[in-house]
């Protein structure tokens, strides 16, 4: 989160629907479904005073493209070379079409750094980042804060709107509040549902809240045990209260997930979303049918923090109700994934979440295809998937896009490929002289039209 | 001295002794009946307590005292008086459990070094003084991070960590006991190494145990409750008291009752071991009599 | 002062101190070769292929023998190397240099705070050995030793800091940021932990002075006139201040562990909350590195505590 004040990306996105929106790339264009072409913004500087540029553009995307120590490489596949056909235009030539490039370099893949610094820094460029955006780095002690001051020569005209930031990390979120409360902190960023009351209770606060796509999900192995039988994942899907887990884990401040995607965002699918409404009978029937009459015993895993270990006790006493059985076996986050996505293949779910990606075929492509690390059984995804998501990759057309994507959702809902717990609210706390702050759906700060009042 | 005239007499002895220590020490007896309760409580849980542990009602989340729910409800809308209950038990078995490993891993180790002596006794004593110089949660939380998180390893780990006391304290008494003679005797019939080591210097070395196990019991129920408030102790749909005060920690602000009662609960046992264990020191130790 | 008896004591302190240092980083450095699985599988993170965790193994040197691995990092740690944090690729050196100034000042602060109002406490109770007053304070004190030092900290912030606003809820400020502002940030924590060292230190004080007291070279001196008050005073603490040095030795140990869960509490970036993070995030060698300056806090302390109890006590010299 620190990184998007400092590195511009080439495409941005709109902050309430994720769609595509021009960056540091001010327009582009597919001459043909294998070839992008990107148009840049003119008198752009990195924060070393050297120009951005088509050939900065190249520099930086081959370096995402070859860096091994990068997982931003497999988000970049499609790329097969990128070219310099102008000195404001570059040429990107891909494998296969794919539409959703533009708003992969929205994110990490789209960040431009200085070539300069990265020749000159090589890996410590990641301790002391040079980019083109409104803050210039100044300083970072780990686990503890990050300096940045105001970029005086930024390109977007009146930004930034503050002389600087400094993020201070504090990884319980009470404290994070508190800090804001007491005056320390201006804003505190992804407080939780049960601190709104707090929030709302002090007069020099103001709440900033909005939804996100970061959401709450089993993580299913379907190579194993009974979750190999669509039946007992499709028991689970209907034996959840997901209006209830809203309201118990997250005071309320959230979205009951249906599907990989939420309510507000472009490619949600009304139709897909009413698929598994609360109905422990059904998830009753559904077990029997698969032939656990006595009910199922299942291996679950988690994490072993009090946020996570309270949404496994609210899943364990509705399981408990249609007669799924088990018990937690928590960890620490780097622990847990590892055994239950690595080799080890532990455990028949993982209570997790997903952070969401700017475009949902990533989503998708992350968690069913065959090869993928998020499908833990490497189980080959159902007929029709495939075909649904390449189409959605092959055109620029929104609505065509939105009907490829609503395949795929449908096929993975069907066959119960994952059970989606809730989207999470981003819940901030500003103080009184902080404005227009707004959150966003992917639920990355960024500060870009926030300022302080002076006081 | 024949041991068939002596036995009945010591047995009667202590029994009379312990009347006897109960009806002078106050302060023990009371904590020696309350833990005694407190194991009943823990055994017979699932009848005692008013609600399951784990029902929950999102109708009723946070709630205050009543005369429903004698000390409310916690953030899933169960009962926290029955999970205080069923707590206890795991509190208890944490507790107990660490105190084993330590006595089992400490006692023998001691034992052997004390008894033979020369350069078991220093390799031994080395690695007491290395152990002993950890911070002990320190140690156990990076045991618990590495061995896999979970109330058992965790107790395992603060039992190791706890030994090289126990350890320490066999030692230099077998040492004493070493020097005198009848050990020596012993040895020149020719009694086998285990056999001596059972037979006369673990009686000599058990009253001292005895205390700073029941002492150490209260530590380790402090232990129970710091790992599991870091996330390294027990796992859903377990409960202990350290557990309900991670969780009471999350809603300080808007029900601190959640954060009290365990913590009472945890502070009232402690005291109890504490004050069981200084009983037991006056008690078992002649020269400390009187006092 | 010095004799040879003592230097020679002096001297083979330090040469005990040494196995035991060089246990300690076995100890430490073993402790990570428990963890369950593969270590490369967790840092080749999402998406890795075989390839890439081979390539990490290769990286980290984790396909070589356990004494080797063992070795190259004694040796790297003994010239000031204790290697990069896995997840942030900060020196683990720098992490220490970082975050452990901020958790010695409040174990440091806590020790003190313990002396402070333990020392009053434990002459009180030994003026009137039996006295209601007496049996008071050694209540509070068995009180300080049972009350978990997190739980305490947690009252402490709702009462003191969210309820009267008299101190800063959580947080803190690096000694380089001023003195004044760290030690105010640092009260509540320090106060939460110093329970254990209250308790202790008036318990031992109270115990030696009332054995000074019964003693016979007191009662001579009692005989001969002088005020209760003024034996105590010249005499007692004398002898009692040796004592108290052990008590203040093991105190350091005991607090430095309980920080731990108290800068959780607190949210203090000291070094316990380094270690539990690192710990939940298998990052381990922050963990080696963390633990390692801990044990050596602790040992060079027994060490100048031996010393300085080898320099000081009289009855050394008499043996």
């Amino acid at each position: 989160m620190f990184l998007y004040p400092i590195f511009d990306t080439l495409v941005e996105w709109d902050y309430a629907t994720l769609a595509p929106r021009p960056g540091l790339a001010k327009a582009w264009h597919y001459p043909d479904p294998r070839t992008l072409v990107l148009t840049l913004q003119e008198n752009v500087r990195f924060h070393d005073g050297t120009p951005f540029d088509a050939e900065a553009v190249k520099f930086n995307l081959e370096r995402n493209l070859r860096d091994p120590r990068s997982n931003i490489r497999t988000e970049l596949a499609s790329v097969e070379s990128v070219a310099v056909t102008g000195p404001l235009e570059v040429t990107l030539k891909l494998k296969e079409p794919d539409t959703v490039l533009v708003l992969i370099l929205s994110d990490r893949a789209g960040m431009m750094a200085s070539p300069k610094a990265l020749q000159e820094l090589g890996e410590r460029h990641d301790r002391s980042p040079v980019g083109t955006g409104p803050m210039r780095f100044v300083d970072w002690s780990d686990g503890e804060k990050v300096v940045l001051t105001r970029n005086e020569h930024y390109w977007k005209p009146n930004r930034p709107l503050v002389d600087g930031i400094e993020f201070r990390i504090i990884t319980d979120s009470a404290t994070r509040l508190r800090s804001v409360i007491s005056g320390q902190a201006d804003v505190a960023y992804h407080l939780d549902g049960r601190q709104i009351p707090l929030i709302e209770r002090s007069r020099q606060l103001q709440l900033v809240t909005g939804p996100t796509i970061y959401c709450y999900q089993l993580y299913l192995n379907m190579s194993r045990g009974p979750l190999q039988d669509v039946r007992v994942r499709q028991a689970l899907n209907f034996a959840i209260d997901r209006e209830a887990f809203v309201k118990a884990t997250m005071a309320g401040a959230g979205e009951p997930a249906y599907m990989n995607l939420p309510r507000s965002h472009w490619a949600y699918d009304e139709e897909v979303a009413k698929l598994y409404p609360y109905d422990p009978d059904r998830a009753r029937a559904l077990l029997k049918e698969a032939g656990f009459s006595n009910g199922v015993e299942l291996d679950m895993r988690g994490y072993s923090d009090q946020g996570s270990v309270q949404r496994q006790e609210f899943l364990l006493e509705q399981f408990a109700q249609v007669g799924i059985r088990g018990r937690f076996r928590t960890g620490t986050i780097p622990e847990m994934s590892a055994t239950y996505f690595g080799p080890e293949k532990g455990g028949d779910f993982l209570l997790s979440a997903f952070t969401g990606r700017p475009d949902p075929s990533q989503t998708y492509a992350l968690m069913y295809l065959e090869d993928a690390y998020f499908n833990a059984g490497r189980v080959p995804p159902p007929p029709g998937f495939l075909e649904a998501l390449l189409r959605s990759r092959s055109t620029t057309d929104i609505e065509e896009r939105r009907q490829a994507l609503s395949v795929v959702q449908r096929i993975v809902m069907e066959n119960a490929l994952v059970v989606p717990l809730a989207f999470r609210n981003e819940v901030s706390a500003a103080s009184a002289r902080v404005e227009n702050m707004r959150s966003n759906l992917l639920g990355k700060p960024k500060f870009e039209d926030g300022s302080l009042q002076d006081t | 001295m024949s041991a068939t005239t002596l036995l009945p007499l010591q047995q009667d002895s202590i029994v009379v002794r312990f009347g006897r220590w109960l009806r002078r020490d106050i302060r023990g007896a009371l904590s020696l009946a309350f833990l005694l309760l407190l194991i009943v409580v823990a055994l017979l849980a699932p009848w005692i307590a008013p609600y399951s542990p784990t029902e929950q009602d999102y109708a009723n989340m946070l709630a205050e005292p009543s005369a429903r729910h004698w000390l409310g409800t916690d953030d899933l809308g169960r009962d926290v008086f029955s999970r205080l209950i069923h707590g206890t038990a795991s509190s208890l078995y944490a507790a107990f459990l660490a105190v084993g490993v330590a006595v089992l891993v400490g006692v023998p180790v001691g034992l052997v070094a004390g008894f033979m002596g020369g350069w078991v006794d220093l390799a031994i004593s080395r690695c007491i003084d290395t152990l002993l110089s950890f911070p002990a949660i320190v140690l156990a939380v990076a045991v618990t991070g590495a061995m896999g998180i979970g109330l058992t390893t965790a107790m395992l780990a603060v039992g190791l960590v706890f030994s090289p006391q126990l350890a320490r304290l066999v030692r230099a008494r077998t040492l004493v006991v070493r020097q005198e003679l009848y050990v020596d005797a012993a040895r020149c019939f020719g009694a086998s190494l285990p056999r001596l080591l059972l037979k006369h210097v673990l009686p000599n070395a058990i009253q001292p145990v005895l205390v700073q196990a029941t002492l150490l019991l209260a530590v380790a129920l402090l232990a129970e409750a710091s790992l599991s408030f870091l996330g390294l102790g027990v796992q859903p749909p377990d409960v202990s008291w350290g557990m309900m005060i991670a969780r009471g920690y999350m809603y300080m602000e808007i029900a601190p009752a959640q954060m009290y009662v365990p913590g009472l609960a945890i502070l009232l046992t402690a005291i109890a071991f504490n004050t069981l264990g200084e009983s037991l020191r006056v008690a078992l130790d002649p020269t400390l009599r009187g006092r | 002062m010095l004799t040879r008896k003592k230097l020679g004591m002096i001297a083979s302190r330090l040469l005990q101190a040494l196995p035991i240092a060089v246990l300690a980083t076995f100890v430490v450095y073993s402790l990570m070769q428990l963890i369950p699985g593969d270590i490369a599988v967790t840092l080749a993170g999402e998406n890795a292929s075989d390839e890439r965790i081979a390539e990490i193994r290769e990286l980290y040197g984790l396909n070589q023998p356990f004494l080797v691995q063992y070795g190259s990092w004694l040796w790297n740690a003994v010239q000031g190397d204790l290697g990069v944090s896995l997840l942030t690729r900060e020196p683990v050196a720098e992490t220490i240099a970082r975050t452990y100034p901020t958790t010695l000042l409040i174990v440091a602060y806590a020790i003190v705070l313990s002396v402070v109002i333990g020392v009053p406490l434990g002459i009180l109770a030994a003026s009137r050995p039996g006295s209601l007053l007496d049996s008071g304070i050694m209540s509070i004190a068995s009180l300080g030793v049972t009350v978990p030092n997190f739980w305490f900290g947690m009252i402490l912030a709702l009462w003191l800091a969210l309820g009267l606003n008299l101190f800063p809820a959580t947080g803190f400020a690096s000694p380089g940021d001023g003195l004044g502002t760290a030690l105010w940030y640092a009260t509540l924590p320090a106060l939460a932990l110093c329970t254990n060292g209250i308790a202790e230190v008036s318990r031992q004080l109270r115990s030696s002075l009332v054995e000074i007291q019964s003693s016979q070279f007191v009662r001579t001196l009692h005989a001969k006139g002088l005020s209760p008050a003024s034996i105590l005073w010249k005499h007692g603490l004398k002898n009692v201040g040796v004592n108290l040095l052990t008590v203040i030795s093991l105190l350091f140990n005991k607090t430095l562990a309980a920080t731990v869960v108290v800068e959780a509490v607190f949210a203090i970036p000291g070094i316990g909350s380094a270690i539990v993070n690192a710990v939940l995030q298998g990052d381990f060698p922050v963990v080696q590195g963390a633990v390692l300056a801990m044990v050596a806090t602790v040992i060079v302390v027994n060490l100048v505590t031996d010393v300085l109890y080898t320099v000081l006590d009289p009855r050394i010299e008499q043996a």
